[in-house]
């Protein structure tokens, strides 16, 4: 299967980690991703902060791009801009008026025909659990893996339309394909609170701390994540918040296509483990992966 | 408080539902946007607060709240509201009416992030991240904010220095002229 890859500010620069073990597993699943050309940010919550139109129209670029090229379908693995260029894709599907002022403002003009999908969504597609299962060459047995969904994988469902909007499945299912053991808990889909990440980051220590917590209680040797901002916030802010709320987690936060890899036998290089701030070892060892 | 709902202190509802198509009026006050919102604890205005202050055109209290700045986007108070207001809509209309005005905001990092964050995406298309943290330290006076969490992202080349520039940054500001055209029009 050919999808248009839309890697998003994030995975090209400080997720590159998300990036490669994405690649990784799309590569070890005959899944070929193919860039999308010249793809511009979707504008996150800045643009739709600023203009309704804007917020439209940013998306819009790249997905024309990927129409133009031939693509129906197309990757979004950050959570901000898989919702972004949905939300843009609905607008121009229901709305005459905007789809009218967006065309005006276009030279090529885009019929909405991208379909966006989160890896996740992906992995969900018909019959791949199965393929999925094929590959696995090491189970990551006794692996206790709180699986993080975020704020907006599945919110708001109107637009997303994907999985159990207070309770999503996907991951956890995944999970237990690779052979680890998802646990059952309260925070999966709870905001960590990153798009004030750069001003007011005393309201993000306090809801990634929630989270943090929450993992720890139900005994969690690791979180698993399908969105950048998540993982940087969770991970690189994990010494600030145990500073500041004087506790010790240590929880390693590594990206579902990370485990993926890792079961289907890639090395860590392969899959940017390196990159963790948190260090994966222990949890790692449990399985006896490292 | 006493309130006198008049002609007047309508406005504000019509205005929002002008830019957004959401109707403030459904609101009946169950709080269940409330309940589930992640940053309410950090709101002086609740968001069924904010529901019924917009419902009764309090436009300065509203404002001087900060609510709507504080609110993350998490789309969890829309997808809970048993009257199927987009809340984050509201939002997101006064947002995008208030952004550029003057008046007592207390938390004005929030809509100096996002003209910023704009700015860089105009100029190269994708988010530059290393130079939209240093701007904005700068003008929120906290220079040092955040290095002890940069540096081991640094170390581990997840920060880059330079920005990357994405060669559909020419085609997105003409776009983004167009369309100023076209709301100056309106
Ligand atoms: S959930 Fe809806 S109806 Fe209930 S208080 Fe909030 S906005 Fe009003
Ligand atoms: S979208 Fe904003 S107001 Fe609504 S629940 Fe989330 S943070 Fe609260």
């Amino acid at each position: 299967m050919r999808y248009a890859y839309f890697p998003g500010c994030s995975l090209s620069s400080s997720a590159s980690d998300y990036d490669l073990s994405l690649k990784a597993v799309c590569r070890a699943l005959d899944i070929e991703l193919v860039e999308v050309r010249d793809w511009v940010c979707c504008g996150a919550s800045s643009a739709h902060a600023t203009s309704h139109l804007l917020s439209v129209a940013m998306p819009v670029l790249s997905l024309s791009h990927a129409e133009e090229d031939g693509f129906d379908r197309l990757i979004a693995p950050c959570l901000a801009c898989q919702l972004r260029l949905k939300a843009a894709n609905k607008e121009m599907q229901e709305d005459p008026e905007v789809r009218e002022r967006i065309h005006r403002a276009f030279d090529y003009q885009y019929r909405a025909t991208v379909r966006v999908y989160h890896p996740l969504e992906v992995m969900m597609e018909e019959g791949m659990m199965e393929v999925i299962r094929s590959r696995v060459r090491k189970k990551l047995s006794g692996l206790k893996v709180a699986c993080y969904y975020g704020c907006v994988l599945t919110r708001p469902p109107k637009i997303a339309q994907f999985d159990i909007c207070e309770d999503p499945q996907s991951m956890d299912s995944i999970i237990r394909a690779l052979g680890g053991e998802p646990l059952d808990w309260s925070y999966k889909t709870e905001c960590c609170g990153v798009s004030m990440t750069l001003t007011r980051s005393d309201i993000v220590l306090k809801l990634s701390n929630d989270i943090l917590r929450e993992a720890k209680e139900v005994g969690a040797h690791a979180i698993a994540v399908c969105c950048p901002l998540c993982q940087a916030n969770l991970d690189a802010r994990q010494i600030q918040i145990e500073d500041r709320y004087r506790v010790q987690y240590g929880i390693p936060i590594i990206y579902f296509t990370q485990l993926m890899g890792l079961a289907f036998g890639a090395f860590s290089k392969e899959l940017g483990l390196e990159k963790l701030i948190t260090s994966p070892r222990g949890a790692l060892e449990i399985c006896g992966l490292m | 408080m006493e309130v006198k709902l008049t002609e007047d202190r309508g406005r504000l509802a019509e205005r929002l539902q002008g830019i957004t198509g959401e109707n403030v009026m459904l609101c009946y006050q169950c709080k269940k946007c409330t309940l589930g919102c992640p940053s309410a604890y950090a709101m002086k205005m609740k968001p069924h607060e904010l529901m019924r202050a917009l419902q009764l055109g309090l436009e300065d209290p509203v404002l001087w709240s900060g609510t709507m700045w504080i609110c993350l986007s998490c789309e969890t108070c829309n997808t809970r509201c048993p009257q199927d207001i987009n809340i984050l809509k509201l939002i997101d209309g006064l947002r995008t009416y208030y952004l550029n005005r003057d008046y007592y905001n207390p938390v004005r990092e929030l809509p100096m992030m996002h003209r910023l964050f704009l700015k860089l995406v105009r100029r190269f298309g994708r988010i530059y991240e290393l130079g939209l943290v240093f701007i904005l330290n700068l003008k929120m006076v906290d220079p040092l904010k955040d290095t002890d969490m940069a540096m081991p992202m640094f170390l581990r080349g997840k920060l880059k220095f330079f920005p990357h520039r994405s060669e559909g940054a020419k085609e997105l500001r003409k776009v983004m002229s167009r369309l100023e055209a076209m709301e100056e029009e309106r």
